[in-house]
Order: structure tokens, then sequence, then C-alpha cells
């Protein structure tokens, strides 16, 4: 792959890049304000938490409702159970991020800046805090770091506000967006680690940064993280990763709210946010997960619906009812062997599920569901009953 | 159009909202105690409710606005909003006036109940319980043909079937079905200090 723009630099296994060496390679802290929020919006950069918003769009929103006193929260929570790129770049980079922070609360007028980082992370927390020490004094007034519990649901953004405000990491329902009202009432951007790392480069060279990190996960033989090229074919960077280590049965593009993509259609797949996006696509958190030939899809399935309804906070009947009952027939299906009744409920419940929750967990898990039930649809309609593999 | 057409269209809305109501009801009990199948999980029963509940209204709209514009009442748009005003069946029509605010309060509430917070929305969701007997009385005390026999029977199968539900309630208690599930996801992320 060509140039890397976030991992550039000393090899990132040698951990957390010190502040001169940092500003040796990059050169100075560039001035965050108006002028840098119409370059991202030029740049058309955006969020690589997973939703994959607009950047430059979202800093404007929350610049509208800030009145002088915004909040920023840069998202290191990594729930994604095969994502490691945060990580990487906590761990290697942390004046990246603390740089696209400043940036971001200088240009939404923010007096506040969070760094949201997962409780069980702990090299990238104290890469981080390490990193803090290094900043200057107005800094590290500014900013503090509040730890994440190491649950799926902690990194959706009011979930981020929630534990800043009331230390209980639960979505809450939107609207109102932390965009318009977040920490203590006041607009709150809250920004994935990465797409900040993103917004500090581009800051410097004025230019869109044209990379993605992504971790390549499951049935290959060098898992990892690796940075490549927007539009780079998602078979090079399964290649980075060592290659598929067997036949592969299928891929699952964006983590577990992405979708599932046979191999023949994948290999070729653009690594590009909006390429992806007009194929109905997500590149959602960058998890590129590789399932082998010789695991059984549908065990798969049912055993991440398992762990996706058990990481529902239960505040809302249909996202805990739904989801367990869907979790539930996925299970009998891969125990029990195929059931026409329980692929029918399948198909009808995840309907009378989706858009029933206060946040987007429920219809996440339902694209999941039906994405997969597309994907191996001849796998569900005559699955034999077998002892099921842990998934 | 016909004055018969929106007298009959007046009592027949009221009989099906009745109706309507009287199921809203019984499955808003039966979610509460978590009856549910393997084929019939608990969030259809939540999923049902709604959307009779959401239709009762459409009904119940029906019924107010045919009644109002029968030329032959001279009702007035009044009595439907402000209770006791009408000069025909004061009483009794009152009543359904009353039923009728409550009922719209609980839907307007449940649509918006992100913003008002989940032990407001519970709070004004037991108005149902006053809303439904109100409701009742109003078509026993109003209705022209209250006592034929197949609206009698109507009415009465209502009534069993609500308070059965509710007596039903009584025995088994009524906790919050998903208060467990919550307090334990909760206490897994709930950092707030001292631990």
């Amino acid at each position: 792959m060509s140039a890397p723009q976030l991992l550039a630099g000393p090899d990132p296994s040698r951990g957390s890049e010190r502040r001169a060496e940092h500003v040796a390679r990059l050169g100075p802290l560039p001035k965050g304000g108006h002028a840098l929020i119409e370059l991202l919006v030029r740049t058309g950069l955006t969020g690589r938490g997973g939703a994959g918003f607009p950047v430059g769009l979202k800093w404007r929103a929350v610049t509208t409702a800030s009145h002088g006193s915004a909040v920023v929260i840069a998202n290191g929570a990594e729930g994604e159970p095969h994502s490691r790129k945060d990580r990487l770049l906590m761990t290697s980079r942390p004046h990246l991020i603390l740089d696209g922070a400043m940036l971001a609360a200088a240009s939404v007028h923010a007096k506040q800046v969070v760094l949201y980082i997962g409780e069980e992370h702990h090299a990238a927390m104290r890469s981080m805090s390490g990193a803090l020490t290094e900043r200057t004094e107005h800094e590290r007034r500014m900013v503090r770091i509040v730890a994440a519990p190491p649950r799926y649901v902690a990194g959706d953004s009011s979930a981020t506000v929630h534990l800043v405000d009331a230390g209980i990491a639960t979505p809450t329902t939107t609207p109102p967006s932390p965009r318009d009202r977040g920490v203590g009432g006041a607009a709150t951007l809250v920004q994935n680690v990465e797409t900040l790392a993103h917004v500090a480069v581009i800051a410097r060279t004025g230019i869109a940064t044209d990379t993605v990190l992504i971790t390549v996960a499951g049935g290959v033989r060098a898992p990892g993280v690796f940075e490549v090229n927007v539009g780079t074919p998602l078979g090079d960077a399964v290649q980075l990763a060592g290659g598929a280590s067997e036949p592969v049965r299928a891929v699952l593009v964006g983590g577990y709210f992405g979708q599932w993509v046979e191999p023949a259609e994948a290999w070729s797949l653009p690594l590009d946010p909006h390429a992806l996006r007009a194929r109905g696509l997500s590149l959602g958190c960058g998890v590129i997960g590789l399932v082998p030939a010789s695991h059984c899809a549908v065990c798969e399935v049912a055993g991440i619906m398992r762990y996706l309804a058990s990481e529902s906070s239960a505040q809302c009947g249909p996202c805990f009812f739904g989801l367990r009952a869907l979790a539930d027939a996925c299970t009998r299906i891969a125990e029990r062997g195929t059931d026409p009744g329980d692929l029918q409920r399948l198909q009808r419940w995840s309907a009378e599920v989706q858009g029933r929750g206060a946040c987007k967990h429920p219809d996440g898990v339902v694209m999941f569901l039906q994405s997969a039930m597309k994907t191996f649809g001849d796998d569900f309609a005559h699955h034999p009953a077998h002892i099921r593999r842990s998934a | 159009m016909n004055n018969s057409v929106l007298w009959y269209t007046t009592r027949g809305a009221g009989a099906v909202s009745l109706v309507l109501l009287s199921a809203v009801v019984v499955l808003g009990i039966l979610s509460v105690l978590r009856v549910q199948t393997t084929g019939w999980p608990r969030f259809l029963t939540v999923g049902l409710h709604r959307n009779l509940a959401l239709m009762t209204l459409v009904f119940l709209t029906l019924h107010i606005v045919t009644a109002v514009v029968d030329p032959f009442t001279h009702l007035g748009w009044l009595a439907a909003v402000v209770p006791f005003s009408s000069y025909y069946r004061t009483f009794w029509l009152g009543l359904g006036t009353i039923a009728f605010e409550l009922l719209l309060a609980i839907v307007l509430t449940s649509l918006v109940r992100g913003f008002i917070g989940q032990a407001a929305w519970r709070l004004l969701h037991w108005l149902t319980y006053a809303a439904w007997p109100f409701a009742v009385l109003h078509g026993v005390g109003t209705g022209t043909d209250a006592w034929s026999a197949w609206l009698f029977t109507l009415q009465a199968f209502c009534v069993i079937a609500v308070l059965a539900a509710i007596g039903y309630r009584f025995m088994t208690g009524s906790r919050d079905p998903l208060a467990d599930a919550r307090s334990s996801f909760q206490g897994a992320v709930d950092r707030r200090e001292p631990r």
C-alpha cells in the first residue's frame, strides 16, 4: 500500500509516540475554526465510528447549537468485539487524536474535551493519559479522561453523554441528539478517535486524507489493523493480513452492524466509505471478518445474535424481548435444525422490531440478521440438527 | 349525505371503539404480565397494543365527528371538547368527552415517551383505568340502543374481558417485566462514585 497518513512515522508497535517527535514530524498544531469546518465539508470526511456521518456537517450543526460552550467527546470506547484500530491509534498516535480533539474544540467553541476510552483498553488509557501530561497547561485543564464500560452500546453517542453526565453508559432517547443537547445540556460533538486523527492531518495539509484503518479478523493468517488507501480492493487488505487461512464462506463487511457478502463479490469491493454506501453496504467501523467455509454459517450467526441480544440495555421492550426472541429462533435452527415456522418468524419479527428502540441497537441487529438470512439463505433453509459449535 | 347514515356511523363507530379500546386494555395488561409463547413473544403483544390504540383513536374521531356534524343532534363542537356542556344527555355524553380526552392524553404521551421519561409516562398510563370505565358508562347511558340484545352482549363481553384481565393482574402482581434485566444491565455500566 502507499504511504500511510495516520500511522506514518515510527512503527506503531513501538508504542506511544512522544510529543516532541510528533511535532518534529508533522509540525505545530494549526488553528481550528470556521475555515477548518468548511475544509472538512469540502473533503467529504465521514465518521469512522460506524455511522459514517459527514464530519463537516456534524461540526457545523454543533457550532450552530453551541452558543459558545460546547463539549467534545473523543470516542475511543471501541466496544465492537473484533475492532482493534482505535486501540492501535490510541496506543501509538495519542497526539494525533489530541490534536484532532483540540481542533474540534476550537472549531465548535468547546471549553471541555472528554477522552472516552474503554476501561479495559489499558495500553490505550496509559498512552492517552501519558500524552496528556505532555500538552500545554491550558489543554490539560480542558481535557479529562473518562473510562467507558466494556459493553457494545457504551460507544453509542447518547450513551457516552449519559456516562459523562450521570455515570451510567446506557443510550438515551434521541432526539434530542447530543449535538443539540448533550453533556450538561450543552451541544456536544461525539467523534470517533480515528476521525479526529484524520482531522489533525487534514488541518495541516489542507487536503483530504485518503486512507482508512481496517481491522482484518477471523479466518486470516495474520489478523490485525492496516492503514490502506481509500478504494483499495478488500481482497488486498486480506492479503496484508497474510491472506485467508482456509477457503472462505463469507465476509462480514463493517462489523456486527454491517453486511454479509459472498467471497466472489467481496474481494473486489473498494474499501471506500462512499463507494460502499453506493452499493448498499457500509464501511462501518472498518472491521472485515472472514468466516471460513469449514464453519457453520448458521451457528456463527446464532452466536453473534445471542451476543447482540445480550447487549440490549433492556430499556425498551421491543429491543430486549424482540432481539432475545430472534436470537432464540436462530439458536433453535442451529441446534435442532431448520423449522419453517422459525424461518417465517425470523422474517416477521425482524420487521416488528425495526425502529422500535430509543437507540439504534435493535435496528443494527435486525440489519445484520436480514443480511445473514439473505447471504446464507440456503444454509438457513436446510440446516441439519447438530450440536452447536461455539461462535 | 343522508342524515341517518351519519347517525348509524356514530353508533357503529362508537361500538367499534369500545371493542377496540377493551382489546387495547386487555393486551396492555397481558404485556405487563409477560404473557407469551414461543410463537407469540411478548414484544408482538406490545406492537398490537400500540397499533390497536392508534386505530381506536381513528374510530373515536369518526364517532365524534359524525355525532357533531349530524344536523339532527345539534350537539356543537363545544360538547365534544368541554365535558357536561351538552344539552343532550348532559351527564352521559360528558363521560364520553372525558374518556376521549383521557385517551388522547395517554396516546400523545406515549408518542413522546422519550421526552417525558418512563416514570411520567407510566403514571399517565394509569389513567387508562379511569378512561375505560367512563367510555363504557358513556356507551350504556348515551347509546340509544344500548339495551338491544346484540349491543348489550357486546358491552357485556368487553366488560367481562377487561375485568377478567384486571382480576388476573391483581392475582399475579404487576412488576415491570424489564425491571430485572434493566437493573442488571445498568449495574454493569454504572460508573458513579463511589463504586
